[in-house]
């Protein structure tokens, strides 16, 4: 569509520039009463609006198959973090071919700014943007997600499955 | 001193000395990871090659002398080529542990890959499996597969601990480093072997996984565990101090420390220090600020004459010394100062590497202050005065490095007698809170948030700055002393806080920071 | 033409013991190299042209002239490790005529000043290392080791020291190393062993073979020696001839022989219906020969090394057209995994990535880029390490790879043998 700009005097008048804004108005608003159907306005919360499978919405920690967390704390989400939203702290893992995971796994979720960088960052597939986005809360909330928020809560079914399975790996000898 | 040219810089060495300690002593870089310039020579890695004119073959640089007139260049594609695949041999093998691995970030096969791998891997085959998370000791852990079998940890052993635990087991590519059944790594210096590990095979258990290492910054000073003096490097960030390294010093302490000075750092974090002033009268502790409660101290001490006795222990500054006895004499008009040594008896002990006997750094620095104000008192005399009464008040300046103070109880105990007792400390200590008499505890700050000098057991005189400031509300030597006279606080400012730094800024030099910034490569949108 | 100069006695019964040597003349060269001076043995030895018969093919006379003056004291050591695949030939010299090897080391010791020789055999050669203290103690009683030896003043002390079963201390650092009582990994050179070696003294060592040809040199004299072989490869040698051949054995030929002479006429030639393919002339080390590069081979240092190959050892392994060269070079390549000592990054994990290689196309699974794959491993492992086991490992797949590439390119596509027709053919673990 190309903007056409018209030049000359009368475009400074006041009424026909009105009269012409007010000629798109009225035909919008015949074209909404006269085929409902064709009215891009969502009847929220009845009609939501559907998002791309890139959406970027709250974090998901994924899980590995025996449902323990995959994230391996290398901290690479929280260090390209933009916003420095994300606080790890590590430790040791009983098992020797597990060896290192979060023991505390925090998000600011006021403070993210949901870029992205911290899926992208991630080696192991650990930390996604799933597609929720609407968790509000009261004064006195806590939006400082943990573990079980990230990767537990009820919407995620018991934890969503990595796709990078370290299982495989070893077997295949790397 | 033959003279050689390399990369076109025209050198001159000592005689008999190798081209990569020609190298670097200049300055120049070259990719290594088997050479120490502490240990012995093993030439192992084959990375540091170096063409050499006249020479059809790349050399290594660990273990070829310098003669005169060579010709030396590692930048040639030759050169290039042939540390690519010394560091692909390297890799082939290696686990794909850089998420789990402390190393990361500080780890000479990342370094070198950034440099000049960036390559696809060929290896198509399974790699090799070997022992993960073996525990060789009290400090130390050990992964086989990210080791790289450089052997500097079993030189290390050898050649300067001299405890000879480590040693490689097997053949081959099934080679592992290991310790003998019942004789685990425990020397006093295993901890080296986790510094001069240039992988993350050795990883020392008191830092593991607590930080990235890019998450820390780094500061030089020295080290506080006994008269010897190491210099150190300690990293922090603002949660506190994480580890301590060695820096190398030729005259005090080559490239090593002990490992009890590495565990120093811990009474410096916040949860382990006072920091508020408390005051126990009547059987209760109240708290204040320090500066609060150097005023009501200053109400009693302040020209309180011979009544008064102040202790000070070898754990301070010169600087503090200096000002604190003047302090004293002038304004509190005493002439009682009495040196807390708690290892008279074995100052002298040497171990034969870096540790010694007297476990405070500034001894010597004490002394001589004490004999330029022509302070005699000895510690006989103090208790004699706290037993007759004649001492009422007593000033002490604590140990910082609780771990050594054998005494402390026992000094404790002594020094309640006094009627009133002024107690300066770093760290918590149990024992100063179950005194009965009336005793303030002022918080001090510790070693590592001033600048000063330590005098060590040679008469060395080692300057150091201030690393970080973890308790901001303690004051230090020279503060509390001149609030206890009555005198108010001048911030002075620091002329040097934008130092430039005559040490490299990067492990990871700055050209190839630059380099490999944007590393993502992203389409046109 | 099978000369009979060192194995002139071997087929006397009795030619191990002290009588049955003194019977045919020994120790007399002994009696005769104690009156001269040790210069005018080295000298003889030079003016003979005598190589190293381990492998290295260094100038004797050259090495021993390395040694500095007054240093003491100096070792000599002989290495019987015989690690080299195909090789055979110091077992037959040292089971038949251990005293051969004795006189040989205590003329030797005199040359180069040396009071204290070893004897390293490996330690497979159970039954060698019996002959050899039973011979050193028949030597000792007669008096020719020992203090004062037959009245001339001159000491020589002899141990018999037995390996562990290492090919890697083969060489001479790595068996300076094992000597010493530290694990066998070969040592950085420099310093040179003739300048700093067992126990940091000046130390000679030197091939079985080399040791025992003093003998006959100093017997008849460097001149006749010389009558022997080639101008720059003068003298006989042993050579172990194995593999796809009528008649296997050790023979000892004059070097400058004919190759495809000594297969067909002292080896008998190829079994019926089959044909030549290649030949490996020097032991596993020794870059591979096609039939056509055979037929102009002569066995002396030069010829072959104008080949490409080397004379190595002196074990010639003869391959025939029912051998499938990718299954020889995964069993080579198995050997050498095995041996790595693991010192230097480049062998320790080149051998095995080869091995690993070599196994996946064995079983069938190689894809087309694993060829130039393994050249170019091969290629970046050679004359990178602290001794030459890497090179060793990368020759025969350098020249395997290149001569036979057919063979590779085949297996890789087909998944199976060429030669043989199926995968994981003759597998050896």
């Amino acid at each position: 569509m190309s903007v056409v700009q018209r030049t000359g005097e009368s475009r400074n008048w006041y009424l026909p520039g009105i009269a012409g804004g007010l000629v798109i108005t009225m035909k919008h608003l015949l074209k909404n009463l006269l085929s409902r159907k064709q009215m891009i306005t969502l009847n929220y919360p009845e009609e939501k609006f559907e998002y791309s499978p890139r959406f970027k919405g709250n974090h998901v920690l994924t899980v590995k198959r025996d449902g323990s967390l995959r994230c391996t704390a290398c901290m690479l989400c929280a260090t390209n973090c933009p916003a420095e939203c994300i606080t790890i702290v590590a430790s040791e893992h009983e098992d020797p071919s597990v060896e290192k995971y979060p023991i505390k796994y925090e998000i600011d979720i006021l403070r993210c700014v949901f870029c992205g960088f911290c899926e992208e960052a991630c080696p192991v597939d650990a930390v996604r943007m799933g597609p929720e986005w609407q968790t509000p809360g009261l004064p006195g909330a806590d939006f400082h997600y943990g573990i079980d928020k990230l990767a537990y809560r009820p919407q995620l079914k018991g934890g969503i499955a990595t796709f990078v399975d370290d299982e495989e790996r070893h077997k295949a000898g790397i | 001193m033959p003279k050689c040219t390399i990369n076109g810089q025209e050198i001159e060495v000592p005689a008999g000395s190798t081209i990569i300690e020609a190298m670097h002593g200049s300055g120049q870089h070259i990719a290594h990871y088997c050479w120490h310039p502490g240990l012995s020579v093993a030439g192992v890695c084959r990375l540091c090659m170096v063409e050499i004119e006249g020479n059809p073959r790349v050399q290594i640089a660990c273990n070829t002398a310098v003669t005169e007139g060579m010709k030396i260049n590692n930048t040639s594609a030759k050169v290039k080529e042939a540390a690519k695949w010394g560091l692909d041999f390297h890799l082939i093998n290696h686990p794909l542990d850089c998420p789990i691995c402390d190393q990361a970030g500080e780890c000479g096969l990342q370094d070198q890959y950034m440099e000049f791998g960036k390559y696809d891997p060929e290896m198509a085959e399974r790699k090799v499996k070997k022992h993960k998370v073996v525990d060789l000791g009290p400090t130390v852990v050990l992964d086989s597969e990210r080791c790289i079998l450089c052997s500097r940890c079993v030189r290390f052993t050898t050649e300067v601990s001299k405890t000879n635990e480590l040693g490689i087991f097997n053949r081959g590519d099934r080679s592992e480093i290991g310790v003998v059944e019942g004789k685990p790594l425990d020397n006093k210096y295993s901890v080296n072997t986790v510094d001069i590990c240039p992988v993350g095979a050795l990883t020392s258990k008191d830092f593991r996984f607590r930080q990235r290492v890019w998450y820390l910054k780094d500061a030089d000073t020295v080290c506080n565990g006994c008269s010897t003096g190491c210099n150190v490097k300690t990293y922090f960030n603002r949660e506190g101090l994480f580890r301590v390294k060695p820096v190398h010093n030729k005259d005090v302490n080559g490239y090593w420390m002990c490992d009890e000075g590495r565990n120093l750092y811990q009474y410096a974090n916040r949860e382990h220090r006072y920091v508020k002033a408390m005051h126990r009268e009547n059987g209760a502790w109240t708290e204040m600020t320090p500066g609060a409660a150097a005023k009501e101290i200053a109400k009693f001490v302040k020209g309180a004459g011979d009544k008064a006795a102040l202790v000070l222990t070898g754990q301070y500054t010169n600087e503090e010394y200096a000002r604190v006895l003047q302090l004293w004499s002038t304004e509190v008009k005493s002439k009682k100062v009495y040196h807390w040594n708690s290892h008279e008896k074995t100052a002298a002990d040497f171990d034969g590497l870096l540790i010694r006997g007297d476990k405070n750094p500034n001894t010597k620095g004490l002394q001589a202050a004490l004999q330029q104000h022509q302070l005699s008192g000895t510690w006989a005399e103090l208790e004699a005065g706290l037993q007759s009464g004649q001492i009422h008040t007593v000033v002490v300046a604590g140990p910082e490095n609780l771990q050594f103070a054998a005494d402390f109880e026992a000094k404790v105990a002594l020094i309640n007698k006094a009627k009133k007792v002024v107690w300066m400390q770093t760290a918590k200590h149990a024992a100063l809170e179950k005194m009965s008499t009336d005793v303030w505890i002022m918080p001090m700050k510790s070693y590592l948030e001033k600048d000063g000098t330590f005098v060590n057991y040679s008469g060395r005189a080692q300057n150091f700055k201030r690393v970080t400031t973890i308790v901001s509300e303690a004051l230090n030597l020279t503060e509390a002393m001149e609030l206890f006279a009555g005198n108010q606080l001048t911030i002075r400012p620091q002329s040097d806080v934008l130092v430039e730094s005559d040490r490299p800024a990067d492990r990871v030099r700055l050209e190839h920071r630059k380099k490999n910034e944007f590393v993502f490569r992203r389409g046109p949108l | 033409m099978e000369t009979k100069l060192l194995t002139e006695h071997y087929h006397v019964e009795n030619f191990h013991t002290l009588t049955g040597y003194q019977a045919k003349g020994g120790y007399e060269v002994l009696k005769k190299a104690l009156k001269l001076q040790p210069q005018q043995i080295i000298d003889e030895v030079k003016a003979s042209g005598l190589r190293g018969r381990g492998g290295a093919g260094f100038p004797t006379g050259t090495k021993w002239g390395f040694l500095p003056k007054n240093n003491e004291p100096r070792y000599l050591l002989c290495n019987a490790d015989e690690g080299e695949p195909g090789t055979c030939k110091d077992r037959v010299m040292m089971e038949r005529a251990p005293h051969q090897l004795i006189e040989g080391m205590v003329i030797s010791g005199h040359a180069v000043g040396s009071k204290k020789g070893y004897i390293y055999v490996r330690g497979e050669y159970v039954h060698v290392i019996r002959i050899l203290e039973t011979a050193v103690k028949e030597a000792y009683a007669a008096g020719f080791l020992g203090k004062n030896i037959l009245g001339s003043g001159l000491d020589f002390d002899l141990d018999v020291y037995g390996g562990a079963g290492a090919y890697i201390v083969g060489e001479e650092t790595g068996l300076i190393s094992s000597l010493e009582g530290d694990k066998g990994q070969p040592k950085l050179k420099p310093p040179f062993p003739a300048v700093q070696g067992y126990l940091r003294k000046p130390t000679i060592v030197n091939n079985v073979e080399t040791l025992a040809a003093v003998v006959p040199i100093l017997k008849d004299g460097a001149a006749a020696y010389r009558k022997y072989g080639t101008e720059k490869s003068p003298g006989t040698k042993l050579f172990s001839l194995s593999g796809n051949i009528v008649r296997p054995g050790n023979y000892e030929v004059p070097l400058g022989y004919s190759l495809s002479d000594f297969i067909q006429k002292e080896g008998g030639g190829m079994r019926p219906g089959r044909k030549l393919k290649a030949v490996i002339p020097g032991g596993s080390s020794a870059p591979v020969l096609t039939a056509d590069e055979v037929a102009k081979a002569n066995l002396d240092y030069e010829s072959l090394a104008g080949l490409g190959s080397m004379l190595g050892s002196g074990a010639v392994i003869v391959i025939d057209d029912s051998q499938c060269m990718v299954d020889l070079l995964g069993v080579l390549m198995h050997f050498y995994h095995h041996e790595s000592c693991g010192q230097c990054t480049p062998c320790r994990e080149g051998t095995g990535w080869l091995d690993k290689i070599l196994h996946s196309i064995l079983e069938g699974k190689g894809r087309l880029q694993d060829i130039d794959l393994l050249l170019k491993v091969a290629d970046n492992m050679k004359g990178r390490t602290i001794c030459a086991l890497s090179d060793a490992a990368a020759l025969p797949v350098l020249s395997f790879v290149t001569k036979f590439r057919d063979e590779f390119e085949y297996f890789v596509r087909e998944g199976r043998s060429k030669v043989k027709g199926k995968a994981h053919a003759q597998m050896h673990h």
